[in-house]
C-alpha cells in the first residue's frame, strides 16, 4: 500500500476509536464505528487475493448491518424518552437491541459466525487489529451502557459464547481460526461480568489485547499461518518458541501466568454476585479451550528433534526479536504477582 | 404506537429481514443495507418535528454522510468480488471455509 493510504487508513482508525469512546451522543457513537469499518476494509483487502476480498465483503456487511442496528436502537430510545445521550438508555427494546448489535460487532455467540472467516482471509497484523482494537470501540460502548442491559440476555451470551469458542476450536488447524475462537471466547468472559463491574471488565479486555498481540506478532516473526509451520518455527528463532508456549498458556489462563489474573477475578466476581454456578460453567468450558491452547504449544515448543526437522538451524539467519514483542511477552506472562497494584489502580 | 412509528419500524425490520435472507446476488444485500439506511433517514428527519427539538435537525444530513460513504465501500467490494469470483453471487463466496 502507498504511504498516503497506509497514512489515511491509519489515522482513521485511530480516529474512529477516538470518536467512540470520548462520545456522549449516540451520533457519535455510531459514527465511530463506521469509521472504523470504512478504514480496516483496504487492510483487510491489501493483497488482491480472493479470499481477502471475500472476507472484506463478510466484515463489511456484517460491521454495517450491526451499526445500523445500534443507529435504530438509539433512534428507539430518543422516540420513546427523547435522550439521545449514551449512559441514559432506558427503554428496554432499545437495551436488548444494543446489545444484539454489540454483540454482532464483537463476535459474540449467536453472531459468531463472519469472525474466523474473516480472521482467516486477512494477514496476520490485520488480523491482529481486527481481533483486538475493533473490539475496542464496541467493549467501550458496552461500559457506558452497562446499567441498563439485560444481565440475563447478557450471561446466556457469555455462557454461549465460552462454550463456542472452545468447542468449535478444537478442530481447526489455521492459528488465525483458531486466535478467532480464542477471542469469541474471551470476549464472552468479558460479557459475563460486565454489568456487575465495568472496571473488571475493563481490566479483562486489556489483558485479553496484551496477550493477543504477543501472540499475533510472534506469529508474524515466524510468519507461521497453520500448524505445520508453527512446528518448525523453533528453528527461526529459539528462545522466542520457548515464550510462544508460556504466552498461550497464558491465554488459558494457567495459574503463575498473567492470563489467570482476569479469570480469578471474575469468577470471584460472579460468585460474590450470587451466580456461583455461572461461574462454574464458565470454569469448566474454558478447558475446551485449554486443550487447543496445549496443542498449539506442544507442536510449537514441546515436541522435540528428530520429529519435527532434520537439522537444528534454519538456512537462514534468524533476525533478532522486535522490543516490543519482547516486552509484550514479558508483560503477558509475568504481571500476575503485580495485580493488588492492578487491582488498586483500576 | 402511532401508525407513524409502526411504518417506520415496519419498513426498518423488513430491510433488515431482506439483509439476513439474501441469497443469490450481493447487490441485492447492498440494496437491503441502503433500504435501512433510508429508513433511518426518514424517521431521523421526522424526529425534529415529532419532538419539537430543532436542535437535532442536522441529525439526517450527518447520518446520510456517512451511510454514503457506506454504500460507496460497498459497490467497491461489489466491483472487487466481480473481480476475483467473477460474479456476485453469494454461493461462490465459501474459499474461507478452510
Amino acid at each position: 500500500m502507498s504511504p498516503h493510504t497506509k497514512l489515511l487508513t491509519s489515522l482513521s482508525l485511530t480516529l474512529g476509536t477516538t470518536i467512540t469512546i470520548s462520545s456522549t451522543h449516540w451520533l457519535m457513537a455510531w459514527a465511530g464505528p463506521e469509521l472504523n469499518t470504512l478504514a480496516i476494509i483496504p487492510y483487510t483487502s491489501k493483497s488482491h487475493h480472493p479470499r481477502s476480498i471475500e472476507a472484506a465483503i463478510k466484515y463489511f456487511l456484517v460491521q454495517a448491518t450491526a451499526s445500523t442496528l445500534l443507529l435504530f436502537s438509539s433512534m428507539t430510545n430518543a422516540w420513546a424518552t427523547g435522550q439521545w445521550d449514551i449512559t441514559q438508555l432506558t427503554h428496554p427494546t432499545s437495551s436488548l437491541l444494543l446489545t444484539v448489535a454489540i454483540a454482532m460487532k464483537l463476535g459474540l455467540v449467536p453472531f459468531h459466525f463472519w469472525f474466523p472467516e474473516v480472521m482467516q482471509g486477512s494477514p496476520l497484523i490485520t488480523a491482529m487489529l481486527l481481533s483486538t482494537m475493533m473490539k475496542f470501540p464496541p467493549t467501550i460502548l458496552l461500559l457506558m451502557t452497562s446499567h441498563s442491559l439485560n444481565p440475563t440476555l447478557l450471561t446466556i451470551l457469555a455462557v454461549a459464547s465460552v462454550t463456542i469458542g472452545g468447542w468449535m476450536g478444537l478442530n481447526q488447524t489455521q492459528l488465525r481460526k483458531i486466535l478467532a475462537f480464542s477471542s469469541i471466547a474471551h470476549l464472552g468472559w468479558l460479557a459475563a461480568v460486565i454489568i456487575y463491574s465495568p472496571k473488571l471488565a475493563l481490566l479483562i479486555f486489556y489483558l485479553y489485547t496484551l496477550m493477543t498481540i504477543t501472540v499475533f506478532l510472534t506469529l508474524n516473526s515466524t510468519k507461521a499461518l497453520k500448524l505445520p509451520t508453527l512446528m518448525t518455527s523453533w528453528t527461526k528463532n529459539l528462545s522466542l518458541n520457548a515464550i510462544l508456549m508460556l504466552t498461550l498458556l497464558s491465554l488459558a489462563g494457567l495459574p503463575p501466568l498473567t492470563g489467570f489474573l482476569p479469570k480469578w477475578l471474575t469468577i470471584q466476581e460472579l460468585t460474590k454476585q450470587e451466580m456461583a454456578a455461572t461461574a462454574t460453567a464458565l470454569a469448566i468450558l474454558s478447558l475446551l479451550g485449554l486443550f487447543f491452547y496445549l496443542r498449539l504449544a506442544y507442536y510449537s515448543t514441546i515436541t522435540l528433534p528428530p520429529n519435527s526437522t532434520n537439522h537444528m538451524k534454519h538456512w537462514h539467519f534468524t533476525k533478532p526479536t522486535n522490543t516490543t514483542t519482547a516486552i509484550l511477552a514479558t508483560l503477558s506472562m509475568l504481571t500476575l504477582p503485580l495485580s493488588p497494584l492492578i487491582l488498586a489502580i483500576t | 404506537m402511532s401508525l407513524l412509528h409502526l411504518s417506520f419500524y415496519s419498513s426498518f425490520i423488513l430491510s433488515c429481514l431482506g439483509l439476513a435472507f439474501h441469497r443469490t446476488h450481493l447487490i441485492s444485500a447492498l440494496l437491503c443495507l441502503e433500504s435501512m439506511m433510508l429508513a433511518m433517514f426518514i424517521a431521523l428527519t421526522i424526529l425534529p418535528i415529532e419532538a419539537q427539538t430543532p436542535s437535532t435537525t442536522l441529525t439526517p444530513v450527518f447520518m446520510l454522510a456517512f451511510s454514503a460513504c457506506e454504500a460507496g465501500t460497498g459497490l467497491a467490494m461489489l466491483v472487487a468480488s466481480t473481480r476475483t469470483h467473477g460474479s456476485d453471487h453469494l454461493h461462490n463466496l465459501n474459499l474461507l471455509q478452510y
